[in-house]
């Protein structure tokens, strides 16, 4: 037994070693991306497109291409629908193992880690980049370049009982941070259990708060360096902590009891994207969301919120590169994106796509408009997700421990600053 | 390839231990042509196998501990060989990292009680269904079993319920007797405890019959002359059961051992690690850790749990391995077993010599030409 372990122990070193000796990084300059991507082709797209697609888009962008296809008649799209839970690791496994669509869709918080491995196609010159929401454009830049267009954007407001406001005599529309604190004590003396709910910490807490902190006017990331340990950052952790101090917003909420508390009037108010006018509407019955006012989030020393969505990358081994680009840059048409809202209520990443049909008559969509002027996008780099989980963690220290918000504040930036930019 | 072909040599000959007797007198030279010839023919036989081995098994090891020492990251997913070469910095960077401190903890809180816990419940459970339960013995058996192979998934939805704070079930019949019970996935000290509650409800099943079997293998003959001795029936079970079934114990307690080691399933769907990662596990961090891109990190941290596994299942041997001589086939058939595929464990002295019993890989080993 003895000689054949240790022999088998040598081997498996032995190969270990070989491998790891043939390899280290080339930190050759000239690897650097160029900032301008190569021009495509003129005239119609033709071949074959492959495209993956998460969710409700993956199920329906199918059929809406072939439009695309009536306009290039020699080219077809065919799309590929991945659920949203194993999307991450597929496209990571598509790009390790080299077998890749040529368009995929793309979490605006993946862009960094799906950029630095080299696999994007820097954006050629397709599209107008100020046609987008600016928030919208800055998710798809890692380090300045970008590596892919926006497709659709979500944006986090606040949902209000408008009954129980006036009830309490309160504005619906908070206006100011002090406004938004008063309002939610309103709510709450006026029969709500809480007055607002705001995720203290756990998966996804961090973009319900950092919208606080850039209304505080902090800079969280600029050009390589975090700066989370600023008063700016501290002041927004001690008002969102705040709320939990004071008792108006719940510092456990078991999941799938906020639709159910808000149409019972146990919640006075909270924030989220507008997925939650569906859920709304199918947990209160039709006609539930008249009672209820979306009010854009209040004003701190400047106005903001965060912005979230998807983008279309095209990979540089795509096999049909310029009909790839050729087809995204349709989607991002102003009539293709009304038109997709029309299909599937994803809010279009165009600007001026807001100007048609519902997008400008409806009152709802109207403050969602108006806040994606000011939202931001978290940082485009490669270890976001991991730090985002940082904030995660001490968020909800803050929010359920009562942690000291400068303390948090320190931490957060420690760990940042161990954990990189990724790039 | 050189990586395929390497360790095809390192066993040449082992095969071939088993046909030419040691002891031919053949010539020398015409001898040696014939082994080689056998061994060749055999190595075609066990091809197959072989590859099989290499590609499923023994690749993705050498991968994994290939990535343990680089620093690869998501970033280098196109080109996995163009990483620097760190040696053990990761295990460093996981052995100081504060959250893995917060992870190993709770995983030891899991094990150490969840661990007796599973097993003292399933053999109360055990001998139950053994001696006083006999009917419709095998509906309980069935019923004990029936969590086993229930998806984790579904069974969640279920103890989520259980567990709500205000309208669930265990807080409604606590409040029947005026007790406020707590909010307990949502509380640090209750969190951890629910989730043990329930993955001892989860993993007994498995126990159950192993120790049931266990225990019907007992000779009633024994129970007999202890009962005519006038030993009553706490005595028997602690002085004839126990000691009879502790081969049976022994692996009872090292396949949960593991299993609660690898503790993910339960904060996965339950709680995501938390609140205040009271609930995060190892397993559950490094899983974090590769969707975070980390591989070099998370492989570190794979091997270091893989290290503790080791440790504990020694630990369990020391414990429970028999100080007399009630070994059965089965207790040496683990030995063995683990000897073979560890032979890092020093647990060789204690198992080796004893009674001149050599377990089955022992002896195969022993013949291989040097």
């Amino acid at each position: 037994m003895r000689t054949t372990t240790r022999v088998t122990v040598a081997a498996l070193a032995a190969v270990t070693l070989v491998t790891t000796a043939a390899c280290g990084r080339s930190d050759s300059p000239g690897t650097a991306a160029p900032s301008e991507g190569t021009a495509v082709s003129e005239g119609p797209a033709t071949g074959e497109v492959t495209v993956w697609a998460m969710g409700t888009e993956g199920e329906k962008l199918g059929e809406f291409a072939k439009a695309f296809s009536e306009e290039n008649p020699d080219a077809t799209i065919k799309v590929t629908a991945i659920p949203w839970d194993a999307a991450h690791d597929k496209i990571a496994n598509a790009i390790a193992g080299n077998q890749v669509p040529d368009v995929s869709m793309i979490g605006t918080t993946w862009m960094g880690e799906f950029a630095a491995t080299g696999a994007l196609d820097v954006t050629p010159d397709v599209v107008d980049d100020d046609a987008f929401f600016d928030g919208a454009w800055d998710s798809t830049e890692v380090d300045d370049v970008s590596y892919g267009v926006p497709w659709y954007v979500e944006t986090r407001v606040l949902y209000l009982d408008t009954d129980l406001a006036e009830k309490a005599g309160v504005s619906p529309t908070p206006a100011t941070w002090d406004d938004l604190k008063a309002t939610a004590k309103g709510l709450k003396d006026a029969g709500a259990a809480w007055g607002i709910n705001l995720q203290p910490g756990q998966t996804g807490a961090w973009q319900t708060f950092l919208p606080f902190a850039w209304e505080a006017g902090a800079e969280i990331y600029d050009d390589g360096t975090f700066s989370f340990d600023t008063p700016e950052f501290v002041e927004a952790l001690t008002y969102y902590q705040s709320f939990f101090t004071e008792k108006l917003a719940p510092t456990q909420l078991p999941e799938g009891t906020l639709e159910p508390d808000f149409v019972d009037g146990k919640i006075g108010s909270f924030v989220s994207g507008p997925w939650h006018i569906g859920i709304l509407e199918e947990t209160g019955g039709e006609g539930f969301m008249d009672g209820v006012t979306l009010a854009p989030m209040p004003e701190g020393k400047e106005k903001a919120s965060f912005i979230g969505g998807s983008n279309l990358a095209v990979f540089k081994d795509a096999k049909n590169r310029d009909a790839a680009w050729k087809f995204v840059q349709w989607l991002s048409e102003p009539e293709t994106q009304a038109a997709w809202y029309q299909e599937v209520s994803d809010l279009p990443a165009v600007e001026s796509a807001w100007q048609q049909g519902d997008l400008a008559d409806d009152e709802r969509l109207k403050v969602f408009g108006d806040q994606m002027t000011t939202a931001q996008a978290p940082p485009a780099i490669p270890t976001w997700e991991q730090i985002a989980n940082v904030i995660d963690t001490e968020l909800e220290k803050v929010c359920k421990s009562g942690e000291d918000p400068a303390a948090a504040a320190k931490a957060i930036q420690q760990q940042a600053e161990t954990i990189g930019t990724g790039l | 390839m050189a990586t395929v072909a390497r360790p095809v040599r390192v066993g040449t000959g082992s095969p071939a231990g088993g046909e030419a007797p040691a002891s031919s007198p053949a010539p020398p030279r015409r001898r040696s042509r014939l082994r080689r010839r056998r061994s060749l023919v055999a190595w075609g036989f066990a091809a197959p196998f072989v590859v099989l081995f290499l590609v499923f098994m023994a690749w993705p090891v050498v991968s994994s501990l290939f990535m343990a020492v680089t620093d690869i990251k998501s970033r280098d997913l196109r080109t996995p060989f163009a990483v620097n070469f760190v040696g053990l910095d990761n295990v460093v960077t996981v052995l100081t990292d504060a959250t893995f401190h917060k992870a190993a903890l709770n995983t030891l809180y899991f094990v150490v009680v969840g661990v007796p816990l599973t097993m003292g419940v399933a053999l109360a459970i055990a001998v139950a269904l053994n001696t006083g339960i006999t009917r419709a013995a095998a509906f309980f058996r069935v019923s004990y079993y029936m969590p086993v192979v229930t998806s984790i998934v579904a069974v969640a939805v279920v103890w989520r319920f259980l567990y709500r704070p205000d309208n669930g079930l265990i807080n409604e019949v606590l409040g029947w007797f005026g007790i406020q019970g707590p909010d307990w996935l949502g509380s640090t000290t209750w969190a951890m405890p629910s989730l043990i509650a329930m993955a001892v409800w989860r993993s007994m099943g498995t126990l159950v019959v192993i120790f049931l079997a266990g225990l019907q293998s007992v000779p009633k003959a024994l129970h007999e002359a202890a009962a005519l001795d006038g030993a009553n029936a706490w005595q028997r079970l602690t002085r004839v059961t126990l000691p009879s079934i502790r081969p049976t114990i022994l692996f009872g307690g090292v396949i949960t051992g593991i299993g609660f080691l690898q503790f993910f399933e339960e904060p996965f769907v339950m709680t995501q690690g938390g609140p205040l990662n009271s609930t995060l596990s190892v397993s559950y961090l490094i899983y974090n850790q590769f969707g975070f891109g980390n591989y070099g990190v998370a492989a570190a941290m794979a091997y270091v749990l893989f290290l503790a596994i080791v440790l504990l299942t020694v630990v369990q041997f020391r414990l429970l391995g028999d100080r007399d001589e009630t070994g059965t086939g089965r207790r040496r058939s683990i030995l063995a077993l683990l000897r073979g595929s560890r032979p890092a464990v020093e647990d060789a002295p204690v198992a080796a010599p004893r009674g001149g019993a050599v377990g089955p890989a022992d002896r195969r080993d022993t013949e291989v030409p040097a």
